[in-house]
């Protein structure tokens, strides 16, 4: 009990710094306005880019839809991945705290998992704010009352512990190298070509389109699309019902989880006989 | 003991801060994979989109386009604008106000080296995507385009150097500014469409940006069928006035900073 109350309060200071290194200290209100600017500019560039090619044909807010609904959940995984495996190379080389944390009493995933979680308040206020202004100004066919949300909020808790248990791994990794500086906002950007997250799948070469299907996000993206425009969203499996996408969903994290768990214990071991969790580096 | 004059110690300031981002530019391996990476695989996303949408292929070459400025804008904003910034969390900037050269010096040789560091980036991008996707560009059109990318590039620079002394009014905020103005500057410059479909008032909010006009026009020179946002003669004057309008407010709102932060204190203020 004692040992659970530890992890607990482990737990919440690693959310709580994790919140504060993220937003460097600044108010909340002026880092969510700019947390929210990104996403909602990327939203437009592609309404934009839509509108060029497509004009106001009828039926063009289903596609639209499937672009706005891509983009403002993407900022889980660019804020999840990318700022929980910089993290992990911030906290050794500028904060130099890695060691610490690291040798504490609290176990280092519970650390790392309450370091992501953090980065969700910004996320979840972005799509929030994405989705209410995209379907105010463009007339998006989400309706609120009708949204799958249990089937909704399933799929995006699986697809977080998916982007948290990669970031996890892809941030021991980065530890081995002695500047990872951009690494992790690469990492995020290649799983945005391969998530689904702005174009259907299929449009990929071969090779990728294979890689990309057997990724979670792929099924949480289009599990997000079912859940909030029902009949209006365009899907990437069309053949799938929603039981089978989630099924997907769920044996692909389970994969990943997995995956991530062997990267890390193998990074980490490496990690600890190369003396790279206190070496000194970056910054 | 004979000194050197003002102008030798001037120009050996720019030469000696565009030194280590000349070398930097294929030193630091880890900088080369990700200022490299990051905008092709940017640029690739936005190909897919146009690909899924079926659009005709000079869009494809406006993604390419965007995609090969979208280096120097990277390079501005992380390089030039924010550079004090971080020079000043590091102890760099006391040191830099205590030299006997000015900051207008420093501030040249950054945007010299991260002109050259991003070119090279920026190449890459332009014939890897090219290449993969068979991208065409019109041959007559490439040496006057070349021309205005100078100037775009110029006057680009010259917006770096403004914002390089305002971000050294902000304090932990900065970093958010600096990452809030990446998507949302892609959006108004039209980097991956043409600029005309924002209409004429986001249109011209968005040309005070000098990549906004100096793309346009590149697209028109080599991307034959790009819809006009104003005539090519206008935005080469637009963007050449822009070189004299950012050059010297960049020089005003320096001195005038460096001074207030000297007052307040700023120029040792550590906030990273």
């Amino acid at each position: 009990m004692i040992a659970a109350i530890a992890q607990w309060r482990g737990f919440k200071a690693a959310t709580w710094l994790g919140w504060e290194i993220s937003s460097n200290w600044t108010r909340p209100l002026m880092f969510v306005i700019y947390s929210v600017l990104r996403p909602i500019s990327a939203a437009f560039i592609l309404v934009v880019m839509y509108r060029v090619i497509s004009g106001r044909a009828a039926g063009s807010t289903a596609y639209l839809a499937f672009l706005v609904s891509g983009v403002a959940f993407w900022s889980f995984v660019q804020y999840g991945f990318a700022g929980l495996s910089n993290g992990m190379a911030e906290d050794r080389g500028e904060y130099r705290m890695l060691k610490y944390v690291y040798t504490s009493p609290v176990d280092f995933y519970v650390y790392l998992f309450g370091r992501g979680l953090a980065q969700l308040a910004s996320a979840v206020a972005s799509a929030l704010i994405l989705l209410v202004v995209a379907t105010i100004t463009l007339g998006l066919p989400i309706d609120p009352l009708r949204v799958n949300y249990p089937l909704l909020l399933v799929a995006s808790f699986l697809a977080l512990l998916a982007v948290i248990g990669m970031a996890m791994a892809y941030g021991f990794l980065q530890l081995q190298a002695v500047d990872a500086h951009g690494y992790g906002e690469l990492g995020a950007s290649v799983l945005y070509v391969i998530s689904g997250a702005i174009f259907p799948i299929g449009v990929l070469p071969g090779i990728l389109a294979t890689i990309a299907s057997l990724s979670p996000l792929v099924y949480w993206m289009e599990l997000i699309r079912r859940t909030l425009l029902g009949s209006h969203a365009i899907r990437m499996f069309p053949t799938m019902s929603d039981a089978d996408v989630l099924l997907r969903l769920v044996v692909t994290t389970v994969a990943t989880l997995i995956l991530a768990h062997l990267v890390f214990s193998w990074a980490d071991r490496r990690a600890r006989r190369r003396g790279l969790i206190d070496m000194e580096s970056n910054w | 003991m004979s000194h050197p004059s003002p102008l030798r110690i001037f120009l050996k300031t720019i030469v000696a801060r565009a030194y280590p981002r000349f070398v930097g530019s294929y030193r630091n391996r880890t900088w080369i994979v990700t200022e490299t990476l990051l905008p092709l695989i940017g640029t690739i996303a936005m190909i897919y989109v146009y690909r899924a949408l079926h659009a005709p292929a000079r869009y494809l070459g406006f993604v390419v386009l965007g995609g090969v400025l979208l280096a120097f804008w990277q390079n501005v904003i992380w390089a030039m604008a924010t550079q004090f910034f971080w020079d000043r969390g590091q102890g760099n900037l006391e040191l830099f106000a205590m030299a006997p050269t000015s900051l207008a010096a420093i501030l040249l040789g950054m945007a010299l080296g991260g002109a050259y560091l991003s070119l090279t980036r920026a190449v890459t991008v332009l014939i890897v995507v090219s290449v993969l996707f068979g991208v065409g560009y019109t041959a007559a059109g490439i040496l006057p385009a070349l021309g205005v990318f100078v100037l775009t590039i110029c006057a680009l620079y010259c917006l770096g150097m403004l914002l390089a002394s305002l971000f050294l009014f902000y304090h932990r905020e900065a970093w958010h500014l600096a990452d809030a103005m990446q998507e949302p500057i892609y959006f108004l410059s039209g980097f991956y469409f043409p600029i005309r479909s924002l209409g004429a008032f986001v249109g011209g909010v968005g040309s005070l940006i000098p990549l906004t006009l100096g793309l346009d026009a590149i697209r028109q020179l080599i991307l034959p069928g790009t819809p006009q946002f104003i005539p090519l003669a206008w935005e080469i004057l637009a963007v050449i006035g822009q070189i004299v309008l950012y050059a010297v407010l960049s020089q005003v709102s320096l001195r005038y900073l460096e001074r207030r932060a000297r007052q307040d204190a700023r120029l040792i203020l550590r906030s990273t």
